[in-house]
Order: C-alpha cells, then structure tokens, then sequence
C-alpha cells in the first residue's frame, strides 16, 4: 500500500471542519424545569439533534467524506505479487555473432543450438503471452514486433542465420534499457549466447538491465574455452606497383592454445603461393612475415591461412585486397624559380616506402591544358598565380572527388587571393625576424593526430618555421597549428574532394621540414589521403562503416549526382537504388570481399574480416554470469532492491475504488442531512 | 394603603407565615368596609321552635317570658362552616418564572384563608398536605393554637413526589364527617375528568368544593426564544421542544385544558378558579367568603 501523491494527504487535517460543526460547535442549552411534560411535545430541529447521540452518524460520514475525498487525491495503490504470465513480455535474444558458428558438438553449431533452445522455449510459454525476437550481432536487432503468433516468432528464429558480427552485452544492456522506457510491463529477457568473455564491455554498469527487466542467460556449447588458433591481423598494401617489394605481414594468434607449430600460407586469387611454418607459443602470438606479393595487374583477393586443425575453423583466414598497377602521377606545380619544392617533395615522395606516385613538376604556364582528373592529386607549391582555366578546372576536379594540395609560400600575391583554396592570406608571420623573446622561430603547438596526414605527428615537434601566412580557417578542419595559434595545416572539403592548405613552402626557406624525417612520413600519408588510396585500404572488420561520399557540402551546395555501386561477397548489392544515390555511408555486415564504387567514381576492392576478438572463445564466468542476471535493476544494492519491486510487483491504483466509496457516503451524508431537514421543515 | 400586601411579591418578601396571613386579611378586611356588599357582624337572623336536643343556652328567655313558648335566637355570625384546606405538595408546585412559586403562592393563600375562617370567622379549619400520598392531615378545629397547628403545617409542606389525586382524595373522605366547605389548592396537571372524578365525591357529604387552579403566568404563556430541553419537575423526564410548536400547539392545549377545567368543575358543582402567581390573593379571600355567606344562608335551615 502506497501513495503516488502524499502530499495531498495534508487535506486530512479537513476533517476537522466536521469535528468543529458538529462536536466543538455544539450549543451549551441547559435543561429548562417545567411543571409537566403534559402539553409538551416531541420537537426537532437540527441544531438540537446535533447534541443527540444519533447525529453522530452524520458526522461520521461527513468525516468519512473528507478522509476518503483526502485519500483519492492522494492516489493510494496497492503492490500485489501476482502478475500474470500473460502480461510478461517474453523476449528471446540469440546471439548470432561470429563466434556461434563454432561447432558444438555433433548437433551442429552453438548457433543451431541456441536456436533450438529459444523455439522450445517459445513453445513452452503460455499461450496469450506476447514474446518477441531478438538478434545481437553487430547490434540488437528487433526480428519481430511483440506478438503471440507462434509461426511468426518460430520462423523469426528459424530465419537468424549465421553471423560475422562481433557481439556486445553492453549494447544488449543499453538497447534493454530503451525499450524500457517504452514498455512498462514486466519483460523476461531470455539469452541464448555462448556467453564470450570479450562481448563484456569495459564498463560492467553498461550491461545492467533495467528493473523490469528480468534476465535468464541459457549458455550454449561447451563451458570452458575452446583451444583456437587464428590469424589475428595482416598488414599489406593495399596498391601496389612492385610486387617484389611488397610484403605481407601476418599475426597468429592462439587462444587458451598450447605451444604448437602452424603452417601459414599466403593465398592469391585462391592459389597458395607462399607458405611458411610459424612457431606460436602457448596462449600467444606469432608474427610471419611474406615477403613479395606476386599478384596480376588488378585488384587480387588475397588471404593468410593457417592450418589450425581447431575448433573453430571459420577464422583460420584472414583476406586482404591488393590492387596492383602502375605508379600514379601526381601533378606538382610550382614557379620555374623553385627549383627546391619539387626536389624535396619528390625525394619524400618517392623515399616512402612501397610508394606508388611519380612528382610530375610543372610550372603554371604549362598547366594551363592539364586535365586533374588523370593524376592522383595536384599540389601548388608556392605558386602566386594560376592560369584561371587550370584553376577552375581543378575546383571542378575537387568538387568532382578529387584534391589539391596548396602550400601558399611567401607569395604577396596570396593576400589577394589563394588559388582554389578560396581565402586569402591575411597576413604572414615571419618568425625569424622576431625578437629575442620569440627564439627565432615558431614550431607545432597543436596537431590533429586523428587526421591522415599527421599520423606520425611526432617528429614535427622538432620543425623550425620561419614563415607562416595566416589564414582565416573559417569552416575547415585545421589539422595542426604553430605555436603562436596560427593554423598550419588547414583540411577544407569542397564538394567530394579535399583542399588541403599548407601555411608555409616545401622550398626550406620559410621552414625546415623538407629536411626533416618527418617530412617523408607526412608526404606519404597525404598522398594517400589525397589519392584516396587510405580509404581504399584492403581489409576492414566487419561491422565497420566505410564513407561513400562526402556529406554534402552547404558552403558549395552541390548536389550529389553519382550514385555509388555496392557489391557484397555474397555478389548481391544491399542497396537499393535510392540508398545507392543518397547513402554517405556503408556498414560492412558480412565477412568476405565487398566490389565498391564510389561517388567519385573510383573503384575499390574491400576485405573485409570478423572481428578478432570473435576467435578468443573464452567464457564469462560463472560467478559474473550470476551478477548479471541477479543485478536486474541498477548496479547498487540499495537501488536494486528499490527497482526490482516493479519488475515482481503489479502496481494497482485504488482511485477509482476511494472515489466510488466516497459517491457512496456522499449519497448516504446527502440523504440522512435531507432527512433531518425535511423532518424540521414538517414541524415548522 | 394595606392593600398592597395583598401582592404576592410583597409577601414574598415577609419571612413568617403567621404575618403574611395576618397582613393579607387585615388589608383585605380593611378593604371591604369600603365595600356595600358584604358584613358579617353577628346580627340577627330569625327565631326557630324548641327542638327537643337543642341546646338550652341558646333558647330566648326573654321571649319565652312573653309567649311561655321557647324559641332559639340565632344569629348568622353564629353559624360555623368546617373549613378544610387541600394542598398540592407535588414537585410541580415548585415552578415559577419569578420571584414566587406556585408552592409560596398556595401557601399564602391557605395560610390567609385559615386566618381569616379562625380569627375572623371562627371557623374551624383544618389542613390535608398531599402529594400522590395524604403527608399530613390537621383535623379541623377552633381550639386554642389551631392557627399555628396551621401554619407550621404549611411551613413543612415542602413540594416532594408527584401528583395523585385519586388515593388522596379516598383517604379524605375517611377524615370528612361534617358539612363545610373544601378548598382544593393546586396546579391540577391531570386530565379534568379525572380531576372531577377524584374530588367530586367530595361534595356527596354536602360540602361546598372550590378548587384553586394555581398556574405561573409562563405556564399560560410560555416563552422560548429557541429549541430547548425540558425537564418534568415530577417524573424528571425530558423533552425537546421548539418555539413554534410552543407557540402555536402547546397554547391551543393548555387554553383547552383550562376550559376543560372549568366546564366540567362547574358541571360537577363545584367552584373553580384559575390564580396566577402575579395576582394578588383577595381573590381566594373574596371566593372563600362568598361561599361562606352562601353556604351561612343555605345552613340557615339546619345546624
């Protein structure tokens, strides 16, 4: 019994109006002698019967009328044990990660297992109670709406197949408690899971189910863990030019394993061509290194396999796409005067290891009939003006895909204007004509690691720069700024390509970082980001998004024509004609090779590989297994035992029973006060 | 001047009884020599013839002298009238909405009466206090002290119980051998017939029969401003009762009642008066000599 607004209980102090009308109000009449009774006669009236014993009926439904009217408005329930089974929700969850597709025995997988655990279970329940499908792969997934057809819940079981997903009890946690906000009955959420240790997220407080929630985990296949081997990772190249310089870079791994030897074998197109023993010691890693990858001209489906002999077969192979051709140009403008630029920039281009560009230099008076489209990216190095044709082709180029590479130089006529960039240069800093205070020179206050370009940002602390142009960075992305604040490197995307401006020269005039290490590591990483190669890259997990295009551009307002052409491993495409126009971007949900082409009409060839945290088979244990079902609720003690009452409780409101006995007494107050002064008004 | 003591206020005020009559007949004498209508000296009356048994001294020598006849002089002062005092001692006596209560006002007027019958009139009077019993009972008398016999019976009848006129009145009749005149002192709170039918065998000994109907004047005319509790002084029950029905029921009740007294008292022969506490008390005076005067003439043929 219980309350939902007690405060209105404070109009219990009311009751004290009938108790003043009635006993403290009462008149004092002291009895008058008379001779006889004789002539006298019975009289009533209402302010003698007040002082009669039988008055104090009507005050005690005049009472009962506040307290009941007190009561109502204070909303009283009553907490009751006994729900139905019909008003529980049934919710069967099956995990259909990656990891499920282990074999379980003679049965079959873990996942046939799971699903015959939840097709007996649906068989089980009652049958008005409403249950509802759940897939976990990837992310929880709704397979059905609440329903109590039984066909349709046992086919939506039926229909969960195997899955590459990596699997996360903490999104089960979270989505639980979403839906919780929606459905206020009680729900049983049933889990068929082989209950992996690595679906546990960091944070143990995301796995909590809400209170209404409660929570049956029904393991599947063996309790302990399961020896596997597996090929964690590959680090390949994803274009190549040389193929006798390429090398593959495999990691196996072992879970709960013993020191064991693998064999390794490097497969192209479906052909082994190279295979290696590799010793992996106990419960630990192995690196084997391929060295030459001789793959045809194309793109080449390539994968490293083990012959593990485990458990778990489905991830002894990892792939990886490898797309070889000839070197790509990239266009280098720059002032005949410069000799420097080009020098420098193409040593660092083609000192990058398994490059794949070739620096075509070319001053702005030779490029005024260069088509962009047929290099890589295209760098103005320092150049104070451009042929406006060349210009507005290579704005049209950018909006189109492609990049630009922009260093402004020392330039005056920058202040006017930056070539295809679009600002100008406000002013320029020349640090080395500072005062003592300011040492001379400036270097990197601040860099955007998460930027492609400054991955390897480290050996930029150490870079003097003499001369930086300021410019305003308005809506683009400022990868790194000096120390003084001014922005360094400015990333601004234009249409479906990227700008991207360098403040200062490649000439080891205004800076020294053609110099400098780190210069080697930062042409080769922006030539990747510019060219496209970076997201072109082989392989990819699977859950894992992939951009299709640029979102669209508000400053250039350009429409997105080019639609993008999707091709899964199981050769379907999973967008529909709409999505293919409008899609930025792309889930990988399958394992295999995806054929990709983007809006910017270049193709790629995509690996893509479960998770590797899928192939560590090792179980939660027990003892956490029962914190988690018993901690429906919140992760305290105290807050559970407050939020677990819900889930056991049935709440009933007796409103509506405090307002039809108060009609009942008001009824019977109004008929014995009618009475009374009917009576008196007889007499009168 | 005296005339003012006749007021029962003022009486109220005089502690002894023995004044209080003395007061009220000696201002209510005075008031009647101013009055043609009544003496009562001992004059003259007639002559009547020897009867053997009569008493000797009574016979006029002189005219028997003249005529050798004997004859028997009477006078009117000489005829005795039995005067007999019934008084309600009943709890309702006890009622007033003044200063004197129904009890002080009966009390006055019999002590007045038996005064003036005993010193006036020579009367033998007596005195019967009842309630629902005969309390006390002071045979009729002329002897010497018979007045404060009198008084201090009066003095002791104290309201008490409740009233009963029936077993009473039996009782009486055992004490009444002789013609005289019966004053009845009460509130009569009964039915009228039953009233008449308990005294009225009073007056089969040739008695004259007066019944005192003593009332407060708020018993005539009761006043309430609101709902109120009675309390019944004899059975001490109590009633609600509201001014309207006070007002308009218990007025056309008690005017009825009054009527029924009078109508059926006077059918019955006997004599009946309504006294209010706030009138004087010649009235019973008056009453009780104009029976007296009448009962003198009607006696004249016997004694």
């Amino acid at each position: 019994m219980g309350f939902l607004a007690p405060w209105f209980l404070a109009g219990l102090l009311a009751v004290g109006l009938p108790v003043y009308v009635h006993l403290l109000r009462k008149q004092t009449t002291v009895p008058r002698p008379v001779s006889s009774l004789m002539f006298f006669e019975q009289g009533t009236q209402s302010s003698v019967r007040h002082r009669r014993l039988r008055y104090l009926l009507l005050f005690a439904l005049r009472a009962a009328l506040v307290l009941l009217l007190a009561l109502g408005f204070a909303r009283p329930f009553f907490r009751h044990k006994s729900v139905l089974a019909s008003d529980k929700l049934l919710l069967v969850a099956v995990d259909d990660s990656f990891s499920m597709n282990a074999p379980a025995g003679a049965s079959g997988t873990k996942l046939d297992e799971a699903k015959r655990g939840a097709l007996s279970l649906l068989t089980a329940k009652s049958p008005g109670q409403k249950a509802q499908v759940i897939g976990l792969a990837g992310q929880m997934r709704l397979l059905t709406q609440p329903t109590e057809d039984m066909s349709q819940l046992r086919a939506a079981v039926q229909g969960i197949g195997p899955g590459d997903g990596h699997d996360n009890f903490g999104e089960l946690g979270r989505g639980m408690r979403a839906m919780a906000e929606t459905v206020h009955t009680p729900m049983e959420l049933d889990l068929f899971s082989d209950m992996q240790e690595s679906n546990m997220p960091g944070n143990f407080a995301d796995m909590v189910m809400p209170g209404n929630v409660t929570l049956v985990l029904h393991r599947v296949g063996p309790p302990a863990a399961t020896p596997n081997w597996t090929v964690e990772s590959v680090q390949a190249p994803g274009q190549l030019v040389d193929t006798k310089k390429a090398r593959v870079l495999a990691v196996i791994a072992g879970h709960e394993t013993p020191a064991a030897t693998r064999t390794a074998s490097l497969v192209v197109n479906g052909s082994a061509i190279a295979t290696k023993k590799v010793d992996v010691p106990a419960n630990g890693r192995a690196t084997v290194t391929f060295e030459g990858l001789d793959v045809p001209y194309g793109e080449s489906r390539c994968a490293v396999r083990i012959d593990a002999a485990d458990g778990f077969p489905n991830d002894d192979s990892s792939s990886f796409a490898v797309k070889r051709g000839d070197p790509e140009r990239v266009l280098f403008v720059h002032q005949a005067s410069d000799a420097r630029s080009p020098f420098y920039f193409g040593a660092a281009l083609a000192a990058a290891a398994q490059a794949s560009f070739v620096l075509q230099p070319i001053t702005p008076e030779q490029a005024s009939d260069i088509d962009p489209s047929k290099y890589a990216f295209v760098v103005l190095s320092d150049v104070p003006s451009v042929p406006s044709i060349l210009e507005n082709t290579l704005i049209r180029n950018v909006q189109d895909g492609g990049s630009v590479l922009v260093a402004t130089g020392m330039a005056d006529s920058h202040r006017e204007h930056i070539p295809v960039y679009g600002g100008n240069v406000a002013d320029g800093h020349f640090y080395a004509r500072g005062s003592a205070e300011d040492a001379g020179f400036a270097t990197v206050g601040a860099a955007d690691a998460a930027h492609p370009s400054m991955r390897d940002a480290n050996g930029w602390q150490g870079t003097k720069f003499f001369y930086a142009a300021a410019v305003d960075p308005g809506n683009a992305r400022v990868v790194a700024r000096l120390g003084d604040g001014t922005p360094l490197l400015i990333d601004k995307q234009m249409g479906e390509g990227h700008v991207l401006l360098f403040a200062s020269g490649f000439d080891n005039f205004t800076n020294d970082l053609p110099v400098n290490p780190a210069f080697v590591a930062f042409v080769d990483q922006t030539a990747k980001y510019l060219s496209g190669e970076e997201r072109m890259n082989g392989s990819r997990v699977v859950d894992s998004f992939i951009q299709l295009r640029n979102p669209v551009n508000a400053e250039s307002g350009a429409q997105r024509k080019a639609t993008v052409d999707i091709v899964g491993p199981d050769g379907k495409r999973p967008l529909t004609l709409k999505e293919a126009a409008a899609a930025e971007s792309f889930q990988l949900a399958r394992a295999g090779f995806y054929q990709i082409r983007f809006a910017n009409g270049r193709d790629a060839l995509i690996a893509v590989n479960p998770d590797p945290r899928e192939s560590d088979l090792a179980t939660i244990p027990d003892d956490v297994l029962k914190l988690w079902s018993g901690s429906t609720g919140t992760g305290s003690a105290e807050a559970a035992t407050e939020s677990a009452a819900p889930s056991e409780n049935n709440v009933s409101s007796l409103w509506w029973w405090v307002m039809l006995l108060l009609l009942g007494v008001a009824l019977a107050e109004s008929g014995l006060a009618s009475s009374y002064l009917g009576t008196q008004r007889e007499e009168l | 001047m005296l005339q003012r003591f006749l007021d029962p206020a003022v009486l109220h005020g005089i502690s002894s009884l023995d004044l209080v009559a003395k007061t009220v007949v000696d201002g209510f004498v005075a008031g009647l020599h101013r009055s043609p209508d009544f003496g009562f000296s001992l004059e003259f009356a007639e002559y009547r013839a020897y009867a053997p048994g009569d008493d000797l001294r009574h016979v006029d020598w002189n005219l028997f002298a003249r005529t050798e006849r004997c004859y028997l002089k009477r006078y009117r002062g000489e005829t005795n009238t039995q005067l007999t005092l019934l008084l309600d001692a009943s709890n309702s006596m006890k009622f007033t909405s003044h200063a004197v209560t129904k009890m002080d006002y009966a009390r006055y007027m019999a002590a007045s009466l038996c005064y003036l019958a005993l010193h006036n009139q020579h009367d033998p009077a007596g005195l019967i206090v009842f309630d629902d019993e005969v309390r006390n009972y002071i045979r009729p008398s002329t002897r010497q002290g018979q007045l404060y016999r009198l008084l201090a019976g009066l003095e002791q009848a104290e309201p008490a119980a409740r009233t009963d006129f029936g077993k009473p009145m039996r009782h009486f009749q055992q004490f009444l051998n002789r013609r005289g005149i019966v004053i009845v002192i009460s509130d009569f709170y009964e039915q009228p017939e039953t009233i008449v039918k308990a005294i009225e065998p009073l007056r089969f000994h040739g008695s004259e029969v007066v019944l005192f109907h003593v009332l407060d004047p708020k018993e005539i005319y009761p006043e309430m401003k609101g709902p109120a509790i009675l309390v019944d002084l004899e059975t001490d029950r109590r009633l609600e009762v509201i001014p309207d029905y006070v007002k308009t029921e218990y007025r056309a009740k008690m005017d009825h009642h009054l009527e029924q007294m009078r109508d059926r008292t006077q059918a019955a022969g006997m004599g009946y008066h309504l006294l209010t506490t706030d009138k004087p008390l010649d009235r019973a005076l008056t009453e009780y000599l104009t029976l007296r005067r009448s009962g003198h003439t009607s006696g004249l043929g016997g004694a």
